[in-house]
C-alpha cells in the first residue's frame, strides 16, 4: 500500500467540502454589504491561513534536510505535497491583489489613493503599502516559494527511480533548501505584513510575523497529524508508527507554547509601554472581541499544554486527533482575529467619509469616521456559519490538492539515504 | 533498581550497547534473573527490556512546578494588593500582565531545584556522600550486567556471558 489512489469515497467528501465551501461564499455575497467586506474578508482569511500552512510545510522540510534529520522521511510526501498548495495559493491571493485594482473590494485602508494623501501615517508608509507590491511582492515571493517547493519535491521523486548512488538528489536538495530558508525568513514577514497586518494599516508590530508563523506552524503540524492517522486507518503507511506521531506531537506541544510566548510578548510590551497607537489594536479586540481574545489564548495555550505535557498522550491517536482538531480550528480563529477586527474599522471609516453616507452598510455600524464599533456583527465579531462553511471549503480544496499531488508519487520515498533511520526511528 | 548492599555480584563488562542490549534478551529467553544493569548513558529500549515501571520523576516535577506557579502568582498579589500596594506607571494594583514572566521564572526555577534534590535524594546522591560502585568504567566507556550470585549459578552466569560477548567477568561484594 505504498501507493495512494484518490478513493471514491474521499472524492466525494472533498468535493461535498468545496461545494459547501463554494455554497457559503455565494451566500455571503449575496446578504453581504455594499462593499462585500465579509465576503473578501472570508476569503482573504482563509487563503492566507492555508497559505501560510503550505508555505510552513515548505519551510519544515528545509529545516530538515539542512539540519541532517532524518526521523520524518517515511512520510516527507505529506509535507511535500502540503507545499504543493502554494501554487494554489498564489493564484488566490494574486486574485485579492487584481481585485484591489479593479476596486473590487476595500479591505486596505492604505488602497484608497484620497485617504492615504490626507494620511501622514499611510503617506510615511506607502512606498511599501501600495499595490503594486501587494500584487508583485506576491507574485514574486510566493513565486519563488513554489519554485523551490515544486523543486524539492521533484528532486525527491527522481530519487525514486534513479538511486541515490553519490546522493545525488539529497546534495542538490540540500542546496535548494539552504538557499529557500533565509529566503522565506525574510519574504514570510513581508508577505504578511502585506496580507495581514496592513489590514490594521497605523498599526505595527514588529513581532507580527514571528508570532502569525508560529500560529501557521502549529496548524501546519495538526494537519499533519491528522491526515498521517486518516492514511493509516485506510491501510497505507505501515511505516509510520507512534514513534513518527510522539515528535510530531513534541512539535505540536513546543510550538504551541512558543505560540503563547510571542503572542504575550507582542501583547505584554504594548500594555506595558502604553501608547496610544499601539495600544489601539487591543483594545478593539478586548472591548468588542472579548470571549473570543481569550479564548484564543485560553484555547491554544492550555489544551496542547495540559493534555500533551505526557508521554502517552502524544503516541495515542485519541489525543493526538483531539487536541490536533482543536488547535487547528483555534489558530484559524487566531487568522480571524488579525484579520476582521481591522477590516470591519475600515469598512464603517469607508462609510463614514466621503460616499454620501450609504446607510445600507452593515447594520448599526455607521457613524462618522468611528473607530468605535460596540453593535454584534454576524461574521465579524464571531465567526457565524457561513464562516466555518467557508472554511470546511477551503480545507477541503487543501486537502483536495495535498492528496492529487500524492497520488502521483509512491508515499514512502524510497531511496532516501535518512530512510533507513526514519525507519527505525525510537523515541523511548 | 535493586539494593545493593552486601550482595555477591557477578557482573560482564560490554564495550558496545548492542552487546548490552543483545545480553539482556538473551538472559530473558534464559529465565536467567537479572540483578542490575549499568550503562553510562540511557540505552533506548533497555527499560522495555527490562520492563522497568515509568518514573515518576516528572509527575513530582509538575508538582513542582505548579508550586512554583501558585508562589509567584498569590505573592505578587498578596504583596501588590495587600501588603505593599505600589502605582507603577499608572497601571492598577493588580497587574496580571507583569506579573506573568516573575510566574514563569518561579514555575522553572522550583519544577528544576525539586526535581534535581529529587533526583539525588532517591538515588542516594549528594555532596560528600560515597557511592559505591561496580567498576569505575561504567561510568564512562563499558555497559554492564550483574546477576546476584545466590540466584544463578556461577559457572552458568560464565557460560552466558562468554556467549553473549562480554569482554571482561568479574566478582564482587557490595
Amino acid at each position: 500500500m505504498n501507493q495512494y489512489t484518490l478513493t471514491s469515497t474521499h472524492r466525494n467528501i472533498l468535493f461535498g467540502a468545496m461545494g459547501l465551501g463554494l455554497v457559503c461564499l455565494v451566500l455571503t455575497w449575496i446578504g453581504d454589504d455594499v462593499q462585500h467586506t465579509r465576503f473578501w474578508s472570508n476569503f482573504l482569511h482563509n487563503s492566507v491561513f492555508f497559505t501560510m500552512i503550505s508555505v510552513m510545510a515548505l519551510f519544515f522540510i528545509s529545516a530538515c534536510i539542512t539540519s541532517y534529520a532524518g526521523w520524518h522521511t517515511t512520510f516527507k510526501r505529506v509535507w511535500e505535497a502540503y507545499s504543493m498548495f502554494l501554487f494554489v495559493g498564489l493564484a488566490l491571493l494574486l486574485f485579492i491583489g487584481l481585485g484591489m485594482y479593479m476596486h473590487w473590494h476595500h479591505l486596505y485602508h492604505w488602497s484608497a489613493e484620497e485617504d492615504v494623501a490626507n494620511d501622514p501615517i499611510l503617506l510615511g508608509k506607502s512606498s511599501f503599502l501600495n499595490k503594486n507590491w501587494y500584487f508583485f511582492g506576491t507574485l514574486i515571493f510566493v513565486g519563488i516559494w513554489a519554485y523551490f517547493a515544486y523543486k524539492i519535491r521533484s528532486l525527491s521523486i527522481q530519487e525514486d527511480s534513479s538511486g541515490n548512488e553519490g546522493f545525488m538528489h539529497h546534495k542538490s536538495m540540500k542546496v535548494y533548501a539552504a538557499v529557500v530558508l533565509p529566503i522565506i525568513g525574510f519574504t514570510s514577514a513581508a508577505t504578511i505584513w502585506l496580507w495581514v497586518m496592513s489590514i490594521d494599516a497605523h498599526w505595527y508590530s514588529t513581532l507580527f510575523a514571528w508570532y502569525s508563523a508560529a500560529s501557521a506552524f502549529v496548524a501546519m503540524i495538526a494537519l499533519t497529524i491528522l491526515l498521517i492517522i486518516v492514511l493509516k486507518s485506510n491501510g497505507h503507511y505501515k511505516e509510520v508508527n507512534e514513534n513518527h506521531l510522539h515528535d510530531l506531537g513534541k512539535y505540536l506541544f513546543a510550538i504551541s507554547i512558543f505560540w503563547t510566548y510571542l503572542w504575550f510578548s507582542q501583547f505584554m510590551l504594548i500594555w506595558y509601554a502604553n501608547i496610544g497607537e499601539e495600544t489601539i489594536y487591543f483594545k478593539e479586540r478586548y472591548n468588542n472581541y472579548s470571549a473570543l481574545f481569550f479564548l484564543n489564548l485560553g484555547i491554544n495555550f492550555l489544551v496542547p499544554f495540559l493534555v500533551l505535557m505526557r508521554n502517552d498522550t502524544k503516541r495515542k491517536f485519541g489525543s493526538l486527533i483531539f487536541v490536533s482538531i482543536v488547535v487547528l480550528l483555534s489558530h484559524w480563529l487566531d487568522y480571524f482575529l488579525m484579520i476582521k477586527p481591522g477590516a470591519l474599522i475600515n469598512f464603517n471609516h469607508s462609510q463614514g467619509h466621503g460616499e454620501g453616507q450609504i446607510e445600507s452598510g452593515i447594520h448599526g455600524t455607521m457613524g462618522h469616521g468611528t473607530e468605535h464599533v460596540s453593535n454584534f456583527v454576524s461574521g465579524f465579531t464571531i465567526p457565524g456559519l457561513l464562516e466555518i462553511g467557508t472554511f470546511i471549503g477551503f480545507l477541503g480544496l487543501f486537502m483536495y490538492v495535498a492528496l492529487q499531488v500524492m497520488t502521483k508519487s509512491a508515499l514512502v520515498p524510497k531511496n532516501d539515504p535518512y530512510l533507513d533511520e526514519s525507519m527505525h526511528h525510537h523515541v523511548i | 533498581m535493586a539494593n545493593l548492599n552486601n550482595t555477591e555480584v557477578i557482573y560482564g563488562l560490554y564495550n558496545d550497547e548492542e552487546d548490552l542490549l543483545r545480553a539482556v534478551k538473551t538472559a530473558k529467553k534464559d529465565h536467567l534473573e537479572i540483578h542490575d544493569v549499568f550503562s553510562p548513558f540511557p540505552v533506548h529500549g533497555l527499560d522495555q527490556l527490562l520492563e522497568l515501571e515509568e518514573s515518576r520523576l516528572h509527575q513530582a516535577g509538575f508538582i513542582y512546578g505548579a508550586l512554583g506557579t501558585l508562589t509567584a502568582f498569590l505573592g505578587m498579589t498578596w504583596i501588590y494588593t495587600k501588603d505593599w500596594p505600589n502605582i507603577f506607571g499608572g497601571k492598577p494594583y493588580w497587574s496580571v500582565p507583569a506579573f506573568i514572566p516573575i510566574t514563569f521564572e518561579l514555575t522553572v526555577l522550583f519544577s528544576a531545584i525539586g526535581m534535581t534534590v529529587t533526583f539525588y535524594i532517591i538515588n542516594g546522591l549528594g555532596p560528600g556522600v560515597v557511592n559505591k560502585h561496580l567498576d569505575d568504567r561504567i561510568t564512562d566507556d563499558k555497559f554492564c550486567l550483574a546477576f546476584d550470585k545466590s540466584q544463578v549459578n556461577s559457572e552458568e552466569a560464565v557460560a552466558f556471558f562468554k556467549t553473549t560477548g562480554a569482554s571482561e567477568v568479574n566478582s564482587k561484594t557490595i
